[in-house]
């Protein structure tokens, strides 16, 4: 809790539907608070990158995550800084846990990933929800998983549930980690 | 095969094929410069002359991935980028160059001309206020280039040499960070102080100094006498880690 009262409460997972779902829940729970989400994609960055031209490539999962970052940047300016600055209560649903564990089950550098999000203020309380990835299609849109469909070729033969798993077991080290922290 | 000894192996691949003596091994120059040093111009002619010596070139230009530019020209164009926004932006789009133009073509022995490299980066982002580490980490792993050439221009000619062309844009003016409306007094302000970046950067990266003032042809000249020494430098274990990464990335076999 800050002085004026705001929280930022951060809530990770692979599982996109689930995610929102626990972020609704959190939300309605502290209507008192004037709680608001924040989800990823708020930049327009993401679907500018899903309509741009085939001959333009395709990212690495390095790429991906600075567009995050920068994404993450866009909301930290903003939606979550202008509401902490209220007083308010913000669920931010993915926030940085969601990233660095897909980096690190994609064999990145845990170092570079805990830099690039350095600065990312801090969560008052975090929570990492680990349900399986979502089975419908029509629920597949996380960040990870719009993360395997572009990486897909990128991942040295990672079939999509080896990438979810790996990175759910990331954030369960995440988490444990963040329990142990003071 | 473990995640380690596949990366042990990868690793000596990579520097068996880029110290075998057999063929000739890419090369990496960078041209570097605040707006206006004539750096574009060194760049072309620098080109043409190794077309006509021989050498395979390619060129890549800062902010220019395929993927990435619409991104940030859009947000340019509206000018909603903060300083952090603007270097996490530009630094996908220099890894995404890295990956697609600049490490496929050194594989293949080719001569890359990079009009701009990381320290435009670096020095933008910092003149921006970022904190020098905190950018650098953004570029990791490290490319570094066999040579880089900075063409080194007072404030003052910088500022004359855009007038005569043109009106520097809002960014290139820095006109997100210094709060002066005026583009002409916005840039001088901001050049000045990318150039004092850029001045601690060739001192700490030890680049080749140009002086951008002299005639077009006599720094042409220099740059051919200075590119034929400085091409027999060996390949450089610091660019290791980049290149595994790619190696793995496009899926090489060891």
């Amino acid at each position: 809790m800050t002085t004026n009262g705001s929280r930022l409460i951060s809530i990770d997972g692979v599982n996109a539907h689930a995610l929102k779902d626990t972020a609704r829940s959190v939300a309605a729970a502290n209507r008192k608070h004037r709680a608001g989400i924040s989800s990823w994609g708020a930049s327009g960055i993401f679907d500018e990158l899903t309509v741009a031209d085939s001959h333009a490539g395709i990212p690495s999962v390095r790429t991906l995550l600075l567009l995050y970052a920068a994404d993450l940047a866009f909301r930290l300016r903003w939606e979550i800084g202008p509401a902490l600055d209220e007083g308010r209560l913000v669920i931010a649903a993915p926030y940085v846990a969601t990233p660095i564990a897909l980096g690190q089950a994609a064999g990145l550098d845990p170092h570079w990933l805990a830099d690039i999000f350095r600065f990312a203020p801090p969560a008052t309380d975090h929570h990492v929800i680990d349900p399986a990835p979502a089975r419908p299609i029509a629920q597949r849109h996380g960040f990870v998983e719009f993360a395997w469909e572009h990486l897909e070729t990128r991942l040295g033969g990672l079939t999509r549930l080896e990438l979810m798993d790996r990175t759910r077991r990331h954030l369960r080290a995440l988490a444990k980690h963040a329990d142990r922290s003071p | 095969m473990s995640s380690s000894s596949f990366d042990q192996k990868l690793r000596r691949l990579a520097r068996s094929h880029f110290e075998d003596r057999s063929r000739r091994r890419g090369l990496l120059v960078a041209f570097e410069g605040p707006d206006g040093s004539g750096k574009t111009t060194q760049r072309k002619l620098f080109k043409t002359w190794l077309k006509s010596s021989g050498y395979d070139v390619v060129t890549t230009k800062w902010n220019s991935s395929d993927l990435i530019k619409p991104i940030i020209k859009s947000r340019k164009t509206i000018r909603v980028l903060s300083p952090l926004e603007f270097s996490l932006l530009h630094a996908a789009d220099f890894r995404h160059r890295i990956e697609s133009v600049v490490l496929p073509a050194l594989w293949e022995g080719k001569l890359v001309i990079a009009d701009r490299f990381l320290f435009t980066g670096l020095a933008r982002d910092v003149a921006r206020g970022l904190d020098f580490d905190q950018v650098l980490k953004l570029y990791q792993p490290l490319v570094w280039p066999d040579l880089v050439f900075y063409f080194s221009v007072s404030a003052r000619t910088s500022q004359e040499r855009i007038a005569t062309t043109r009106a520097p844009t809002f960014y290139e003016a820095g006109q997100d960070v210094t709060d002066i409306d005026e583009p002409a007094a916005s840039y001088e302000r901001f050049i000045t102080r990318v150039i004092r970046e850029y001045e601690s950067l060739a001192l700490i990266f030890r680049f080749i100094t140009v002086d951008a003032e002299r005639s077009i042809h006599d720094q042409h000249q220099e740059i051919r006498r200075l590119f034929h020494e400085g091409e027999q430098r060996p390949w450089s274990d610091w660019n290791l880690d980049a290149v595994v990464e790619w190696l793995a990335m496009r899926g090489a076999r060891v």
